[in-house]
């Protein structure tokens, strides 16, 4: 009797544990979703490079490796290309608004305008 | 799955619309940059909505080199115009 | 001084994901051929930085999060001061994780020992640096 219990209570996990992999995926993907959501409409509004730049990285770095993590909880990919997208997505994304901050601000810093 | 791409896929839009708008160089650059990496991220979805590992290694490698074009980019832009 | 042949090991086996003979042969090969960065950086000095990079992550989401609940309007320059003369790959690491939290973005680094750095605020300009 105790083994039937125990296997039925290993099994309702199990269903339990697929069903929040999944919604916890979802999640993460949604979240994600909203960051870029919010960053891209920024960039619509009439403002400065330096200023649409703190929104893109909101959207582009934070975003997108929530989106990352995302399909990674899903399973299914391989996990090593994942954590390269990761990384990758970190550095370069990072590394290129330090240089377009850098290089506009050379050219025009007039157009700092608040 | 399918709802969450079909929402990135109007979110592109969004940058790309941006892209073709501007008139000045450097916001044209900053959205163009936000359409490389939301596309080579959006490759990674589908990979995953369509469970094709060859797929996810194309999107990791635009990520890993795709941006290393527009940094370059910006730095002769900025040599060309002082 | 073994440290960026990891490295470069690491982001090959990340890419392959193959541990086969002819893969390691191949990835080790590439490592040894390619010319020696010319920084060379102890382990003991790394350990902090890999600290500050961890704790990095959780500051840059609550740093969004704040920016998409309360909307911050203004900006401004301000001037962080650093320590003259440190070596490349520390400045480095140092505009690195500035630049990674988003309401910071460096604009420029100065050798006498300071950082020109924007930012996004909710309440108040910041004058300084501005009439330039």
């Amino acid at each position: 009797m105790d083994e039937i219990a125990a296997f039925l209570i290993i099994i309702t996990l199990e269903l339990v544990g697929g069903k929040m992999r999944e919604a916890f995926s979802y999640f993460l993907l949604i979240s994600g979703l909203i960051f870029w959501a919010w960053g891209t409409i920024t960039i619509l509004e009439k403002r400065s490079v330096l200023y649409k730049l703190h929104s893109i990285s909101v959207s582009d770095t934070l975003g997108s490796i929530l989106i990352v993590l995302g399909l990674a909880w899903r399973g299914g990919h391989k996990l090593s290309l994942l954590i390269l997208a990761i990384i990758s997505l970190a550095l370069w994304n990072t590394m290129l608004g330090y240089v377009l901050a850098y290089c506009s601000n050379e050219q025009g810093g007039k157009k700092l305008d608040g | 799955m399918r709802y969450i791409i079909v929402c990135m896929l109007l979110l592109l839009l969004i940058p790309i619309y941006q892209t073709a708008k501007e008139e000045d160089i450097w916001q044209r650059m900053l959205a163009a940059s936000s359409v490389s990496t939301k596309a080579a991220v959006m490759t990674l979805a589908v990979a995953a909505f369509r469970d094709d590992e060859m797929m996810t290694v194309v999107g990791v490698l635009i990520l890993t080199v795709g941006n290393a074009g527009i940094m370059l980019l910006a730095h002769l832009l900025r040599k060309i115009s002082s | 001084m073994i440290l960026h042949l990891f490295f470069r090991l690491g982001i090959w086996f990340l890419l392959t994901s193959d541990f086969s003979p002819a893969n390691i042969m191949i990835g080790m090969a590439v490592a040894f051929v390619l010319p020696k960065p010319p920084i060379s950086f102890p382990l003991r000095e790394w350990l902090p930085v890999f600290a500050r990079g961890i704790l990095m992550l959780p500051q840059a989401y609550k740093e969004a999060i704040e920016m998409m609940i309360f909307p911050h309007r203004y900006e401004g320059l301000q001037l962080e001061k650093v320590r003259p003369g440190r070596p490349d790959f520390l400045i480095f690491l140092d505009i690195f994780f500035i630049t990674f939290t988003p309401k910071t973005v460096v604009i420029k680094y100065h050798k006498e020992g300071w950082y020109e750095v924007h930012k996004v605020k909710r309440h108040q300009l910041i004058i300084d640096g501005k009439q330039k």
